[in-house]
């Protein structure tokens, strides 16, 4: 992996100090050993990272009371789409009258819903994954390895992204089996569905990425899990509030565009360009924002939060 | 016998190295070249220990002047250095939610060593640093001296040919300090691994080091095997009974023509050969003086503090160091 490596002429495994076993006989002590095995280095190191905070995000690997907020989160969250797939499967006994009748919770109407759930994840976890290493004073002996610091920064930023990913991703997933299940040609129904999957991966990374980046970047800037928290709840729901009243006193343009302060708003309206539907939330549908505005916004901000994030690690103290 | 350092590389080797914070100078223009062994960094709080050793590691870039570690730049270098390095911070440094061997794996992991190697490595350094049944609970529960060896062993798990020790005894017990400190040596003096032990407390590193470098608000005081600070100097105590006895010892000595400190009982005899010896022995026996101890003095390690030149007194590093 590097060129330059310390001779290691000397470092065959040596067993010092010469261990004394025979004569007392049970305890073997073979001393210190020499590593002269394989070192994988950096990339091997930021997917261990990876996987560990993955992990950590759901509290696996830290005691019961670590797993119980995303835990249960993950179960709110999937609880609508088993309500979606019930409700499904009634419609389709009531038969064809009961078809024409739209389920209320669908591909295209569920991430509104759970993205509130999506929000508390992230305010939960999100310092969670990052307060603790500060808190702690990890850091150092993270930064003491052959680990650069923004490597550090992009495996906890992918774990926090795949955590969300799997929180919105997994309830779709069973909201695809069960309409693919429930309809009437099991063949026709995943056709349909499918034609639906590229818009429902676009939207779950959106979110996932966005929301996910805020979380980041307030989260790396304080190892206090209570601010944190409290100011990732205040950015999301603060300028949807913002957006709602400006939007009601302000006429023109003004209105219609501060919908773009708020990561709610921007990601409804990404939603319903992404479905091809309509927006559900009223703001957003009366600022009518076009979808690559609304896209373009949520990528620069996302690059920007990112590289707070990443400024952050360059200049924190380990 | 020592593993550390590219062929042909020294160990550590700084040059001109500064580093200031706002409107203080850390570091201030050390200049030093470091064999491996056993070796001493000693000042006072503040004397810019823990900050050398950060830039050693790399995690911090000196202002000006240049460190190099085992042949690799630390400041541009810094990646490829720290496979080789390990580091025992000063501080507590421990996550209390994971166990010791869970953290420590994973920290191994990051060091670039395969799964399967990594949970060897920790079972393997874990016990060699005295963490049996326990190493399974979580880090909370710890004692200090625990936390320390977990601290120790994170450090020793990718087995590094260089340990950087920040205070390795901070808040132990005696009994504590004296195994750290034995861990210490062995892992030194038996394993191969270069280490370098950041200390203010001089009687440690008398005990573990083989050499010193110390270090003064940020300047090099001195830097040599730790015999030479203890070496026989070329003073003669003589100690006699009470005041009285030690003025009139020192005006005989002194007639003679030796160069003669009184301080109370105590008389120091500058010695150039063996003739102050005689010269004494016969002046207490003219006196009648009760002789109390006579003996030549050594040096002690606080002598470096205490009698601190205003200059840098680096003495060239000799280069055999064992």
């Amino acid at each position: 992996m590097t060129a330059e490596r310390p001779a290691p002429a000397s470092t065959t495994p040596s067993t010092s100090p010469p261990a004394p076993v025979a004569a007392t006989g049970s305890i073997y002590d073979l001393g210190y050993q020499r590593y002269d095995g394989r070192r994988l280095g950096r990339p091997f190191a930021i997917r261990a990272l990876y996987i560990h905070s993955l992990k950590g995000t759901f509290g696996i690997g830290r005691g019961g009371r670590a797993k119980i907020v995303p835990f249960g989160l993950l179960a709110l969250a999937v609880v609508p789409a088993i309500v979606a797939i019930g409700f499904q499967a009634l419609l389709g006994r009531a038969g064809a009258a009961g078809r024409q009748i739209e389920a209320p919770i669908r591909f295209d109407t569920y991430y509104p819903y759970v993205q509130t759930l999506v929000m508390l994840f992230v305010a939960a976890q999100a310092p969670e994954l990052l307060g603790r290493d500060q808190r702690y004073h990890v850091l150092s002996l993270y930064f003491s390895r052959a680990l650069r610091r923004s490597d550090y920064a992009i495996a906890k930023a992918a774990a926090l992204v795949s955590a969300i990913l799997l929180v919105v991703l997994v309830p779709q997933a069973i909201i695809f089996v069960g309409l693919t299940l429930a309809g009437r040609d099991v063949v026709d129904a995943l056709g349909e569905n499918l034609r639906s999957s590229p818009a429902i991966l676009v939207e779950g990374t959106l979110v996932a990425v966005l929301l996910g980046a805020i979380g980041l970047a307030i989260a790396a800037h304080t190892p206090r899990r209570a601010y944190a928290s409290a100011t990732i709840i205040g950015a999301f729901i603060v300028p949807p509030i913002v957006a709602a009243i400006i939007g009601q006193a302000a006429r023109g343009d003004l209105g219609r565009y501060v919908v773009l302060l708020s990561p709610g708003d921007v990601l409804e309206g990404l939603n319903a360009w992404v479905f091809a539907r309509l927006p559900t939330n009223q703001t957003v549908a009366r600022a009518d924002l076009p979808g690559p505005l609304l896209l373009a916004v949520a990528i620069v901000a996302t690059a920007l939060l990112f590289g707070a994030v990443l400024r952050r690690y360059w200049r924190i103290a380990a | 016998m020592l593993a550390a350092g590219l062929a042909g590389h020294p160990l550590i080797a700084l040059d001109g190295l500064t580093k200031c914070y706002r409107d203080v100078r850390a570091l201030d223009g050390l200049t030093l070249e470091i064999e491996p062994g056993v070796i001493g960094l000693v000042g006072a709080n503040g004397a810019g220990k823990t900050t050398l050793l950060k830039i050693l590691l790399g995690l911090l870039t000196p202002t000006s002047g240049r460190a190099r570690v085992m042949g690799f730049d630390a400041t541009r270098q810094g990646t490829e250095l720290r496979q080789f390095v390990g580091y025992m911070p000063e501080h507590d440094a421990l996550p209390p939610d994971l166990s010791a061997t869970d953290l420590v794996t994973h920290l191994a992991q990051i060091s670039g060593l395969p799964s399967d190697a990594a949970r060897e490595r920790t079972a393997e350094v874990l016990r060699h640093v005295g963490l049996y049944e326990e190493r399974y609970r979580q880090i909370g529960g710890y004692s200090t001296g625990m936390r320390q060896r977990v601290k120790l062993a994170q450090a020793l798990v990718h087995d590094p040919r260089l340990l950087l020790l920040d205070e390795p005894t901070n808040g132990l017990d005696p009994a504590g300090r004296d195994e750290m400190l034995d861990l210490v040596r062995r892992t030194g003096t038996e394993f191969g691994i270069a280490v370098v032990v950041a200390s203010h407390l001089l009687g440690e590193i008398e005990r573990v080091c083989d050499y010193l470098v110390a270090i003064d608000a940020g300047r090099l005081l001195s830097a040599a095997p730790l015999h030479t600070y203890t070496e026989r100097t070329g003073v003669l105590l003589a100690e006699v009974e009470d005041d009285e006895g030690g003025a009139a010892l020192a005006g005989a000595l002194s007639r003679l023509g030796l160069r003669v400190v009184a301080d109370g009982r105590r008389v120091l005899v500058e010695v150039a050969d063996s003739q102050p010896y005689d010269a004494v022995r016969d002046a207490v026996v003219d006196l009648g003086l009760p002789l109390v101890r006579l003996e030549q003095q050594r040096r002690t390690l606080e002598d470096l503090f205490r009698d601190r030149p205003d200059g840098v007194t680096a003495e060239p590093p000799p280069g055999a160091l064992r």
